[in-house]
């Protein structure tokens, strides 16, 4: 074959190659944000590991609803995995650390809640396809039945085939205990469509039966693990009311160990120089039904929303999903 | 009675009743430039629809061509199925690497003249052939029923809507009704996967009968008695097996490097998503952005059809014997001139709507 021939064939080719990976690559559509998760053989070991270098920060919008209506929110947010695991580091500005979750206060006559809250953490993906996701995000995950509020419905899928896999980390319930609440979504039963994953776990309102007082406090005998929260397991119960004064504060939101498909999100937290810093992390595949697999072959949309001292109603949403990739 | 001095292969055939077939094909003989390297494209484009097919007929196994379930079968066909993903990749890129092939084969038989006679029939069957496969890419983006083909497809058929008289019949005729839904992607799954395969198999035997009969065009100096012959089987026979297992290394190899990308499911709804065009319809998509209300039918039907009318009657507009490009000027430099409007039209809408992922 003539030499010459042959280098312009290759010149060809190479051109012609290198111009179809450069289309194909291209963005095709007005498109989504993209988290992209950067490939790592070491996992990272806290909130401040170098190798979160290694991962193109983005800044996800989110939009204040409720009372935080016209405000906006940004989540500077990264993503990383090994093998094994996938982790995400979250970063927002909220000048108060709210744990307290309507705490028990005793007024010398009777006990009240206070009106703090906590901060949340909420994010969605896709265990199978839920219809629009993609597109709408949470919004696709507004149904409920003929004329019943929408309000008590708001958080379901249009049909049981359709499985959400939600990622709740709650600042005063679940990080006592570095974890995330890991639930799933699914069609509504009476009043919502989210679920806790198999195993055991999550918080335990601490009220007797008639709800007018706290059941349990701190054990005096013995050191809390965590002095800022009443852990389930270190908390005993009331037998004797007279002994509390006015101003008397207890926690009502008492976390316990999340264990099981339940207690697969792992959590690093700190709330410092006015905002949180956040990491959550669990295994690509957790080999459990009520969890979404990571293929880092695919693309996954996830919606996200984060909650300063509010409940459900008042919130920073993500209008739409972000796209989350697995650099190769 | 058998020849025991057969091979096992003759054997083979004979036992099949096809060694006549072979014999015939032996007897066969084509000019040896024709397997010069730099006449590649056109083996090389057959090459690739031979994949496309292989590959297409591999995914139509997992396909399902409904809405609800399009979407996911092809997810299922990537990522759950062996080499699924390598497959599909393949497929992808081999349509794309077939229009580059295609525009240099038909831009090396233009600058050298292999349009005149007598082979303006081998041409305009090659044109033909030309225009199928855009119908089967515009088919084919559909069928995974994500965002990217599910927009890009109301915009062609807004294109295709704007053919004066027969555009709005046009549309309801592909789309089966008046928006994109299930019947839709049930005619361009049909039209994808039965009736164009026969339409591009027909054209091609058609450009190859012609090119038979006619021969691919000899040296610019037109002394053909200096012009070797070699048999068909097996000297073009193995160069095309070679080129075969050479894309497919290849292709199978980029694919497997830089999968064919898949958006998200398509969500009617989801009016804010805009498509952005391909490359290779860059120039038509910038012209519609300059011929608008009232003039988007000379974007969408004047201008190209005129050009496809132009490159179709080339043979009956250049009539001369002359074939060496330098002493065909005029020729040269009207081509010239489109294929410059057109890459500039192609630059403005890439600047357009990739600007801002430059870096």
């Amino acid at each position: 074959m003539n030499k010459r021939n042959l280098i312009g064939v290759v010149l060809i080719l190479g051109l012609i190659f290198v111009g179809v990976f450069w289309e194909s690559q291209r963005a095709r559509g007005a498109a989504k944000m993209t988290l992209v998760a950067a490939k790592v053989k070491k996992a990272p070991i806290g909130l401040d590991d170098p190798i979160w270098q290694k991962a193109e920060e983005i800044n996800i919008p989110l939009e204040g609803k409720a009372k935080f209506a016209e405000k906006k929110l940004v989540v500077r947010t990264r993503a990383v995995y090994t093998y094994e695991d996938l982790y995400f580091r979250f970063v927002w500005k909220d000048a108060t650390r709210s744990v307290t979750k309507a705490a028990w206060q005793f007024d010398g006559q009777k006990w009240n809640h206070l009106e703090g809250n906590e901060d949340r953490l909420g994010l969605l993906f896709e265990i199978t396809r839920i219809k629009n996701f993609g597109s709408q995000g949470c919004t696709a995950t507004c149904h409920g039945p003929y004329r019943h509020p929408l309000r008590d419905y708001k958080f379901s899928t249009g049909t049981a085939g359709e499985k959400g896999d939600l990622w709740h980390w709650k600042a005063a319930r679940t990080d006592p205990y570095n974890h995330a609440d890991d639930q799933w979504l699914t069609v509504p039963n009476e009043k919502t469509g989210r679920r806790d994953d198999a195993g055991k776990g999550g918080d335990v309102r601490n009220e007797t039966e008639d709800k007018s007082r706290p059941l349990y406090m701190k054990n005096s005998a013995q050191k809390p693990s965590k002095p800022e929260f009443l852990l389930m397991n270190e908390a005993v119960r009331i037998t004797d009311y007279s002994g509390f004064k006015a101003g008397d504060i207890i926690p009502y939101r008492l976390p316990q160990n999340l264990i099981g498909s339940r207690g697969d999100i792992k959590v690093f937290s700190r709330h410092a120089d006015g905002g949180w810093t956040l990491m959550l992390y669990r295994p690509l595949d957790t080999d459990h039904e009520d969890d979404v697999i990571f293929d880092p072959r695919k693309m996954y949309s996830f919606a996200m929303a984060v909650f300063d001292d509010s409940g459900d109603e008042d919130s920073y949403d993500l209008e739409t999903t972000i796209t989350l990739k697995f650099k190769r | 009675m058998s020849n025991t001095n057969l091979t096992r292969s003759e054997k083979l055939f004979e036992h099949l009743a096809l060694d006549g077939v072979i014999a015939r094909l032996r007897d066969l003989e084509v000019h040896r430039d024709g397997l010069t390297w730099n006449r590649f494209s056109g083996s090389l484009a057959l090459v690739l629809v031979a994949l496309l097919f292989l590959s297409g007929a591999f995914m139509t196994f997992y396909y399902s061509p409904a809405p609800g379930a399009a979407y996911d079968s092809v997810d299922y066909a990537l990522f759950s199925v062996p080499f699924g993903e390598i497959i599909r990749g393949v497929h992808f890129y081999a349509w794309n690497i077939l229009l580059v092939l295609m525009g240099l084969h038909l831009a090396r038989a233009f600058i050298f003249g292999a349009y005149k006679a007598p082979r303006q029939l081998v041409w305009i069957s090659g044109v033909f052939v030309m225009l199928v496969v855009p119908a089967f890419i515009i088919t084919g983006d559909l069928l995974p029923w994500d965002q990217k083909g599910y927009w890009s497809t109301h915009v062609r058929t807004g294109i295709i809507s704007t053919v004066p008289l027969i555009g709005d019949f046009l549309v309801r005729l592909l789309q089966g009704g008046p928006l994109t839904g299930i019947v839709t992607l049930t005619r361009f799954y049909v039209l994808h996967v039965i009736f164009l395969p026969i339409v591009l198999v027909i054209s091609i035997i058609i450009h190859f009968h012609f090119l038979y009969q006619r021969g691919i065009s000899g040296p610019l100096s037109g002394n053909d008695a200096a012009r070797p012959k070699v048999p068909f089987l097996p000297k073009m026979i193995n160069r095309w097996l070679g080129l075969f297992l050479l894309a497919t290394v290849i292709l199978g190899l980029i694919a497997w490097i830089w999968p064919a990308p898949l958006g998200n499911p398509a969500d009617p709804t989801d009016t804010s998503y805009v498509p952005k065009p391909e490359w290779w319809v860059l120039s038509l998509n910038q012209l519609v952005a300059i011929f608008t209300g009232p003039l988007t039918v000379v974007a969408t039907v004047i201008i190209p059809g005129a050009l496809v009318g132009l490159i179709i009657a080339l043979p009956f507009l250049d009539c001369s014997p002359e074939r060496h490009p330098f002493r065909r000027k005029k020729m040269m430099l009207v081509a010239t001139i489109i294929a410059a409007v057109q890459m500039g039209l192609s630059i403005m809408g890439y600047l357009e709507h990739f600007g801002e992922l430059l870096p």
